[in-house]
């Protein structure tokens, strides 16, 4: 194909030729003081909360404080090019970004603008990004699973599409590992997935982005990066334009999950942004709205009717704690916020039981009833077992002689407790999860020694998958542990013991 | 009046809008108080203290509104100086600033003072940016449009900016009415730049999985 210059030349002279410049109209005022991310403005008489403005070069800001004589304005972008007296002119919007199919598998900053050198957004929607959440009419209960591909997740503290289930623990304590096995989990399952860094090293952000690639799990992801290094007004809406995005995709019946990680830091650049503001400080110099800060943030995450398509959105924020404290601000606000939390510890991180999830801790206050059917069948009293061997575990350290049946009981412990162990980046399907658990739960686990029961665990996954596939399809096409299906899973089971007893 | 004022206090300065908000409070209680007291012209005694004198003599300025003078010595001033020469109404202004400590405002109230009356009377002042000096036809078309379409004498204060490339930029208040060639050509750019990339990402989706990366 050829091109010909002419040709676009005229393309280009009619579309001049058909342009009609109309009279721009604008609010305009001025700026009196510029610093730290945020302007201070004269005029903008009929400036809205929250109305996006426009400074004369170009850089968006967004009505923020509107004062008796002028108007507090964040800006969202570099702050450094503007000056004293530049002018700076209402747009009428509301800050919005795209939203869309294109915007899957890219990297964005929080107002939409690609990061990833892949060229431009390309998308005809937009959304704004606060928007009042679905309300109670709008919604319906949690009832199906999301599933995370963990095993001690998904036995214990079951997660529901349309839930908050918030991931809280000390610095490297793997909170981001069990969001982004989630993420890896969602594959092939229809859930559109966003991943919000907010306030992350720019190194820890690539290294996430490129992980989602290698397993292909970019393709229904969008991640919205605000790194540490952007100013704290950009740091502080990547939620609310990761929300914005999932949305999109929710009110068109679809199913999708969001990570906020981390939502402490997101507070933090709240902080901030408040205090340069003047807004008056309350506990720990947060301002005294923090906490609505988060909570419309996270009532967004909803199960739609069936009028609205059913669609949902799960969110999954993070917070961090200091050496788990977990009765400080902003924790505090977000546990009671959400439906549940995930509580990692570093001592038992350190312990190497990875995920170094406190199941005594953690609950789900409205996955049981979105659980899959088998998994709450086997699961039931794993909670209760575990709590009764970590008592008898404490007892046993004083020397005590334990009688045979108490020994045993501790033996099973262990196995279950190395059973709940999980590589990262390797989530499991939901029934082979069922496997495993059944597995260990009925003994099957206890002639092995405790330091093989990973490795025998994989083995097992790889029999029942080559050697009894049919059940494992009937498991996961039932969702649920029917007799029959138990049976030809005892059945399997006592095979591949036999067969562990014959390799000796 | 508006040229007068603007001699030591050039339009493009930016005031503090607290300080701006107090001015116009002293200067529109001066302006109600001067009705009551049957003072015809409020304005001419104060224009003439700080143009004529403020500017003529410096020195007096710095004297009278620098805070290093104390109140009581001020009120002296006032009352040696300027009440026998000004009418008991100005002079008890004066007195009434210095007791408030905001003497250092007087210039300021002067040129919202003349804001205040030129509104009073159904005029506004309206910014006129072009890209070449306006002549008197254009001038005078301008004036009229405006006084058709938006039901006011406009008081046009002009400057000239070769950046517009043509066109004008009208400022009434915080309102701005754009028709300068250069913001014109900007959103032309923007256009066909938009225009541009969607008929790339449209021949690009012709080839690939169209929900693909």
């Amino acid at each position: 194909m050829k091109f010909k210059a002419d040709e676009i030349a005229s393309v280009i002279q009619k579309e001049i030729e058909d342009f009609r410049g109309q009279i721009v109209t604008a609010e305009v005022g001025r700026v009196i003081e510029v610093g730290d991310g945020i302007a201070r403005c004269t005029g903008l008489s009929t400036a809205m909360s929250g109305e996006m403005l426009e400074f004369s070069n170009g850089t968006r800001g967004l009505a923020f404080n509107l004062e008796e004589n002028s108007v507090g304005v964040v800006i969202l972008g570099d702050y450094l090019k503007i000056k004293e007296g530049d002018e700076i002119r209402s747009t009428g919007k509301l800050l919005s970004v795209p939203v869309g199919d294109a915007l899957l598998g890219r990297v964005v900053d929080p107002l939409g603008n690609p990061l990833d050198g892949k060229g431009p957004v390309l998308t005809p929607h937009s959304r704004p990004m606060e928007w009042q959440a679905a309300g109670v009419a709008e919604r319906q209960p949690v009832r199906e699973p999301l599933q995370t591909g963990i095993k001690a997740i998904d036995a214990m503290t079951p997660i529901g599409r349309g839930q908050r289930e918030l991931i809280i623990g000390d610095r490297k304590t793997g909170k981001t590992a069990i969001a982004i096995d989630t993420i890896l989990n969602q594959k092939d399952t229809g859930v559109i997935c966003v991943y919000v860094a907010c306030g992350q090293r720019g190194s820890s952000v690539a290294g996430v982005v490129e992980i989602l690639r290698q397993n292909g799990a970019l393709d229904y992801t969008i991640v919205v990066a605000a790194s540490s290094a952007d100013p704290a007004p950009v740091q502080y809406f990547a939620p609310y334009a990761g929300a914005a995005m999932a949305e999109y995709f929710m009110y068109q019946g679809k199913h999708t999950l969001v990570v906020y990680d981390d939502l402490s830091k997101q507070a933090v650049a709240y902080r901030q942004l408040s205090l340069l503001m003047r807004r008056p400080p309350g506990r720990e110099a947060f301002p005294g709205d923090v906490f609505y800060c988060h909570s419309r943030l996270l009532e967004r995450a909803v199960k739609l009717n069936n009028e609205l398509g059913g669609g949902s959105m799960t969110a999954l924020p993070i917070v961090e704690t200091l050496e788990g404290e977990v009765s400080a601000y902003i924790p505090t606000n977000v546990i009671s916020i959400t439906d549940g939390q995930i509580y990692l510890e570093s001592d038992l991180f350190w312990k190497g039981i990875r995920p170094a999830i406190n199941v005594g801790v953690s609950v789900s206050r409205v996955g049981g009833n979105a659980q899959n059917k088998a998994m709450k069948k086997i699961a039931g009293s794993l909670r209760l077992d575990l709590a009764a061997f970590r008592e008898l575990e404490a007892f046993a350290q004083l020397g005590t002689e334990l009688d045979k049946a108490t020994q045993a009981q501790l033996d099973r412990g262990y196995r279950m407790v190395e059973l709940l162990k999980q590589p990262q980046y390797g989530p499991l399907h939901v029934a082979d999860q069922v496997v495993a658990i059944y597995a260990g739960a009925k003994g099957y686990f206890d002639k092995v020694p405790v330091n093989k029961v990973q490795e025998t665990e994989r083995q097992l996954h790889e029999f029942i998958r080559t050697e009894h596939a049919d059940m494992r399809d009937k498991l996961i096409a039932q969702a649920a542990l029917s007799d029959e299906v138990e049976g030809m899973l005892k059945k399997a089971l006592e095979a591949f013991v036999a067969r562990l007893a014959s390799k000796g | 009046m508006s040229e007068k004022s603007s001699k030591h206090r050039p339009d493009t300065a930016l005031e503090d809008p607290g300080a701006l908000a107090v001015a116009t409070m002293y200067a529109r209680s001066y302006m109600t108080s001067a009705v009551q007291n049957g003072v015809t012209s409020p304005e001419e005694e104060l224009n003439s203290l700080v143009d004529d004198v403020l500017l003529a003599f410096p020195e007096f300025e710095d004297l009278l509104l620098s805070d290093s003078v104390g109140r009581d010595d001020k009120l002296a001033i006032v009352d040696r100086v300027i009440a026998p020469k000004s009418t008991e109404f100005f002079a008890n202004f004066l007195r009434v600033l210095i007791r408030h400590g905001r003497i250092a405002m007087l210039p300021m109230i002067q040129s919202v003072l003349g804001r205040l009356q030129e509104e009073a009377a159904g005029k506004r002042r309206v910014r006129v940016r072009s890209a070449r000096p306006l002549s008197n036809d254009s001038r005078t078309q301008i004036c009229d449009e405006l006084r058709s379409r938006l039901g006011f004498e406009p008081l046009l204060q002009e400057a000239v900016d070769a950046s517009l490339i043509g066109g004008m930029i009208l400022q009434v208040g915080d309102t701005v009415y754009d028709s300068s060639l250069r913001s014109r050509l900007k959103e032309l750019k923007g256009r066909l730049v938009e225009k541009a990339l969607n008929e790339i990402q449209s021949g690009r989706d012709r080839f690939s999985h169209p929900e693909g990366d």
